[in-house]
């Protein structure tokens, strides 16, 4: 289904035109301290990566070595103690609140592990809510969360309320709404990590297809078999790249 | 309490035919008590046990008790007498206290309360209309009264809704974190949840004037049957609902912003928790 990943149309593309040529997401010496009290943990102490077009990278290594920050840094939910975040051409190190969920809504796709659908919409309803906030009009955004509820293989159970819904499905409808604004990159941490290994194994092989339509995708996993199905592995220890 | 049927047993006696057999009207709530009925004979003195002074007449009406609120609480009984027998009775004889004029148009009413207050020394002529403002003073005020009780009753309640919004809100902190995670803005977070509590607000108003209607219903049905009155004791009225509904969507919509303020202030990745 090309039209998922076809990029968008528009004044929105001046952003994305401009990053075919840079790395879509590039960090440099990011840094991020947390102050616990007193002290102050250092989550990451200078990370550079870069992340291209199209690729499709999982971020790996031992619990509490600085995965999810590095996400929350990427997905623009958080701000660098010290070092420069660019995604499609913009810092986005240093927004304002508003600017940065703008930005989160038009250029960002995040899967949590847990899948956070409000449970008093449907599994259609869901999907176009992100879209509603973008002043999609309500024809084009029907039609679209329709067609991504049929790109995830849940187009029987649109009118379907989350909590009818299995684990991998919920999963799916929140990654089918992650996609509804034409984000420039999906961010995961652990998307498996509340499935059993089969329903797992169904969204390890969605992503592929969702990255092979064109797709770039960004994963944080203990899982193995979904590091492995990635392209890239990215390796972290105490809050440092290694052997990128 | 004499005075009060006087006028009534005036224009009795101009209009009734005088017959051999002497009738009273009495209202319904004597008659209820009395266990008396049209027809029955009865004999009436000025005094209790006065029986060679008494009096046999019949009963020739029952008199429907007017929807009059300073009538309720008395347990006084009415009997209306013709003015004749009135006054030998009681020996008052041509002496009244109070006497009630009727004029044909409304329009000669001042001119009558002029002249009358004009020649009569020692007399006072009132409208009717002007007695039933003043007797209902103290109306007004009980009125004024259950007005305050019921802005208190819809304060609390509403501290109490306000409460359940933020337990509520609280509760899906973790939701509205994930919605501020995806890129949905303060203003809309906030705009759903003032949506949402307006919605409780107005539809919780509305069950509860249904539900005020309701116990009108039975709280009339019970004290008309208790005072024998025709008066409504508890009225459900458009401003009533319009205050009902209007306080509690304001007081709904104060809890939903404070809830929801509280909650998009912090940070939603603190608002996930760890
Ligand atoms: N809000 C915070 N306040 C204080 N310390 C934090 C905070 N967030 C993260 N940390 C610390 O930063 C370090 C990195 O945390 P992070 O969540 O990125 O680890 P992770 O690699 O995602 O771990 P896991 O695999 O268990 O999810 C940890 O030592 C953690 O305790
Ligand atoms: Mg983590």
């Amino acid at each position: 289904m090309s039209s998922l990943t076809r990029p968008r149309s528009g004044a929105l593309v001046s952003g994305s035109a401009k990053s075919d040529v840079n790395p879509l997401v590039s960090l440099r010496e990011v840094r991020r301290d947390y102050a616990l009290g007193a002290e102050r943990v250092h989550a990451l102490q200078g990370v550079s990566l870069d992340v291209e077009r199209g690729d499709y990278v999982a971020i790996v290594g031992p619990s509490g070595c600085g995965k999810s920050t590095l996400l929350n840094l990427v997905g623009v939910i958080d701000q660098p103690t010290s070092g420069t975040v660019t995604i499609a051409g913009k810092r986005v190190d240093a927004m304002s609140d508003r600017e940065a969920t703008s930005f989160r809504l038009h250029n960002i796709g995040f899967v949590f592990q847990r899948f956070y659908l409000m449970p008093i919409l449907s599994a259609l309803e869901n999907v176009e809510l992100p879209m509603a906030e973008a002043k999609v009009p309500s024809d084009d955004r029907k039609a679209r969360a329709a067609e991504l509820l049929e790109y995830v293989g849940l187009s029987s159970r649109e009118r379907h309320r989350p909590s009818e819904l299995s684990g991998g499905e919920q999963q799916r409808v929140a990654i089918a709404r992650a996609l509804a604004n034409h984000p420039d990159i999906l961010l995961a941490d652990e998307p498996t990590g509340e499935l059993d290994a089969r329903t797992g194994a169904e969204i390890i092989s969605l992503f592929r297809r969702l990255n092979s339509d064109g797709t770039t995708i960004v994963v944080v996993t203990h899982d193995e078999d979904l590091a492995n199905a990635t392209r890239h592995k990215v390796h972290m220890r105490d809050g440092r790249i290694v052997d990128a | 309490m004499l005075l009060p049927f006087l006028a009534f047993a005036l224009i009795l006696q101009a209009s009734l035919p005088q017959t051999s057999q002497r009738t009273i009207a009495i209202d319904e709530a004597f008659a209820a008590e009395a266990h008396l009925k049209v027809g029955d004979r009865v004999a009436i003195a000025a005094r209790p046990g006065a029986s060679a002074a008494a009096d046999m007449v019949v009963i020739g009406a029952i008199v429907r008790r007017g929807a009059d609120p300073s009538q309720v609480a008395r347990g006084d009984f009415v009997a209306r007498l013709h003015l004749d027998q009135l006054q030998r009775i009681s020996g008052y004889g041509d002496r009244v206290d109070r006497f009630a004029i009727a004029t044909r148009r409304s329009g000669d009413i001042d001119r009558t309360l002029l002249r009358i207050n004009h020649v009569a020394f020692g007399f006072r002529a009132y409208r009717s209309s002007d007695i039933a403002v003043e007797t209902s003073r103290t109306f007004q005020v009980v009125s004024r009264f259950h007005r305050a009780i019921g802005v208190i009753t819809i304060v609390a309640s509403s501290i109490f809704l306000l409460c359940i919004m933020v337990l509520k809100v609280e509760e899906r902190r973790r939701d509205i974190a994930a919605l501020r995670l995806m890129g949905i803005s303060r203003s809309s977070v906030v705009r759903s949840i003032i949506i949402e509590a307006a919605v409780v607000a107005v539809l919780g108003s509305m069950l509860g004037v249904v539900l005020g209607w309701a116990t009108s219903l039975f709280v009339n049905w019970h004290y008309q049957a208790l005072y024998r009155t025709p008066l409504y004791f508890s009225i459900v009225t458009p401003p009533v609902i319009g205050l009902a509904v209007s306080l509690s969507l304001i007081l709904g919509v104060g809890a939903g912003v404070l809830a929801s303020m509280r909650l998009v202030r912090t940070p939603p990745l603190e608002l996930f928790g760890r």
